[in-house]
């Protein structure tokens, strides 16, 4: 079955062109601004950028979970033939956790207190399908078990597990109906190391069984290229560079990703002196005019205060919009 | 350099249990902890949630009592009771920066009403003009400019790099001796990361301070630090010069650190050391080697004993039968 899908080839989400933002008072903010991807059929995208970005707001129009002054302005979500972004909330909610599902940024949170860990995996099973007691709950247990939770903590509350278990009981939520894309919203952010590779190793390893997709949202840079097939970076709504991940690691393009692989001390080689990048991004209700970055950027020129690089390919598979990679002509 | 400033010689703290079940048991927070700091070093203590590095600075800023064990700072003993003025002494001389920026600062306080705390408190520069001046200072230079533009703010108003380094300002602020920063930049974002960390590796050198530096990211540890130790469970694991930790780590639980995090200059699909669970209960500590349960080297003597620190080259200690 899932040798077919593979086989298939239309990616498993196409992203046209997405506008989203806040309406607010004081008028409109920008926080996803033209954004196009696709996403193919098992494949793992990983989006990087600073806070206030447009990361987070982009997972959750996806998942058309967007507050109530924020909406999805024009372009278009493909997903399978239906586009996610016209569909009305019935419609969406056929879609929403059995083909869509996603893990959030604070597992405290997003797990109900007063609810034990099994009353909620099968509370997700009886809100989608018809099913017995007895088979939502050999269910949640055969999930549990895929995230190496002992069957015992089944009737545990979330105050009773650590961290790294509630993280790794998100991502059984998220696995319930056996969707086909998992978005996870830097699901291991709160972790500590050891525990966030364990569930990164654990992540992989499920997407390799199951053949689901992933879009993982983080900050962390460094974790991001290991991890991911395709990576996205984005910057003040916008994504600015977008490519293979090994590709963008070992020659990244746009000065906004090289500073973010800047900002990480190595552990091998020589102590080199890190500059990271200097001021915060933009207020996204008053973007900066030309190209986003330019107040930020150490090799702006003249013509990054009046006009917005789009992005272009420059090489197979890499992406960059930038008007430093863009040939004489235009200079 | 090479007198110490700060020694703790067998040091630990137990916190009691406050639960009928578990009466008169108490957590193992620290277990016979010893280093020693040298002046002007940047000391790091690196391990997960749970290991002890925060109990291990609070007792230094006198935060927690030790429950036994020696501290010595200056050569003076540090006794579990101080009067008020000995106690005022000393945190005048040892300042600590908390991991969170937002927390540490008086919500209803302006950043320059703030910034006079620790001058009233430790009644440095009474004129209100030198106060000014000196709080002038210092905000330049953690990159505060122009510094009568901050003064007026409140916490709110600022970001959270702004607000950590008001923070380390005030740390500064009142000529310390020595800082404790206990994961000063985890809650921060990331391009903002390298500037607060260079910035207090100049503040280090020009105000000649010491430093321990908490954190759980180990490459931070390497860029910031001459000498790391590994914590793990309330124990040390590992001391030695920064590069023989990562170079030449010897303990399995350091391996493992460094093998679960990001690199990926050491290649992007290198094969790694895997080991499951959690940190143990710190109630009731695995007998013998602290590690043993998650250990993948695990031998049958590792549950019998502790094993003593065993010194493996010129500075450089593990806690491993090994």
């Amino acid at each position: 079955m899932i040798e077919l899908d593979r086989l298939e080839m239309t990616p498993l989400l196409q992203c046209k062109n997405l506008v989203a933002g806040y309406r607010i008072k004081s008028g409109f903010v920008h926080a996803v601004d033209d954004v196009s991807f696709d996403l193919d059929r098992g494949g793992f995208l990983g989006i990087a950028g600073e806070s206030g970005c447009g990361k987070s707001t982009l997972a959750y129009a996806i998942m058309r979970l967007l507050k109530d002054n924020a909406t999805i302005e024009s372009g278009s979500l493909l997903f399978k033939g239906a586009d996610l972004a016209k569909l009305d909330e019935e419609q969406m909610k056929k879609i929403r956790w059995v083909d869509i599902s996603m893990a959030f940024q604070s597992a405290m949170n997003a797990l109900n207190p007063v609810l034990s860990v099994g009353e909620q995996l099968t509370d997700a099973i009886h809100a989608h399908e018809e099913a017995t007691q007895s088979d939502a709950r050999k269910r949640a247990l055969e999930v549990l078990k895929l995230v190496d939770i002992p069957k015992d903590r089944f009737n545990s509350y979330p105050h009773q597990l650590s961290g790294g278990m509630k993280q790794r009981v998100m991502i059984a939520m998220a696995l319930i109906l056996n969707p086909e894309l998992i978005i996870m919203d830097e699901p291991t952010t709160a972790l500590d190391v050891v525990v966030q590779r364990t569930i990164i190793e654990k992540i992989q390893e499920l997407r390799k069984t199951l053949g689901f997709s992933v879009i993982f949202i983080t900050h962390d840079l460094s974790l991001l290229v290991e991890i991911s097939d395709i990576l996205a970076i984005m910057y003040a709504g916008k994504i600015v560079e977008y490519g293979a991940s090994e590709s963008l690691f070992n020659r990244p393009l746009h000065p906004y990703t090289k500073g973010l692989m800047n900002s990480f001390p190595s552990l091998t080689g020589m102590i080199k002196r890190m500059g990271g990048i200097e001021g915060k991004p933009p207020d996204l209700l008053k973007p900066p005019e030309g190209c986003r970055f330019h107040p930020r950027c150490p090799q702006a020129i003249p013509i990054c205060r009046e006009s917005c690089p789009s992005l272009e390919e420059i090489a197979d598979r890499h992406s960059v919009a930038c008007f430093l990679h863009k040939g004489a002509e235009i200079l | 350099m090479n007198e110490n400033i700060l020694v703790l010689e067998g040091v630990n703290k137990h916190f009691p249990v406050n639960s009928f079940r578990m009466h008169g048991k108490v957590v193992h927070a620290m277990d016979d902890v010893s280093f020693s700091l040298r002046r002007g070093e940047v000391l790091a203590i690196v391990g997960e949630s749970g290991s002890g590095k925060t109990t291990t600075a609070n007792v230094m800023a006198r935060i927690y009592k030790q429950t036994s064990g020696r501290v010595t700072f200056e050569g003076r003993e540090i006794s579990k009771n101080m009067s008020r003025e000995d106690e005022l002494r000393y945190h005048k001389k040892v300042q600590m920066i908390f991991q969170d920026p937002f927390g540490a600062l008086n919500p209803t306080r302006t950043v320059g009403r703030i910034m006079e705390r620790p001058f009233v408190i430790h009644k440095i520069a009474g004129r209100r003009k030198a106060v000014e001046e000196s709080i002038d200072k210092i905000l330049i230079q953690v990159g505060l400019e122009p510094p009568e533009q901050f003064t007026r703010k409140f916490p709110h108003e600022l970001s959270g790099g702004q607000r950590q380094r008001v923070n380390i300002a005030r740390a500064f602020a009142v000529e310390p001796e020595l800082i404790l920063a206990d994961e000063p930049t985890s809650m921060l974002d990331v391009s903002n990361r390298m500037s607060i960390m260079n910035m207090m590796l100049y503040l280090k050198e020009s105000h000649s301070v010491s430093f321990i530096y908490i954190t759980h990211d180990l490459s931070g540890a390497r860029y910031m630090s001459d000498r790391i130790i590994v914590m793990y469970a309330g124990m040390i694991m590992e001391i030695g010069p920064a590069e023989k930790i990562i170079n030449n780590s010897f303990h399995p639980y350091t391996r493992l650190l460094k093998s679960a995090a990001p690199s990926p200059e050491m290649g992007l699909k290198r094969k790694r050391l895997i080991t499951g669970g959690d940190i143990p209960s710190l109630i009731d500590p695995p007998g013998g080697c602290r590690f043993h349960p998650r250990c993948p080297f695990v031998s049958d003597i590792c549950s019998l004993e502790v094993p003593a620190m065993k010194k493996i080259d010129e500075g450089h200690y593990v806690r491993c039968i090994l």
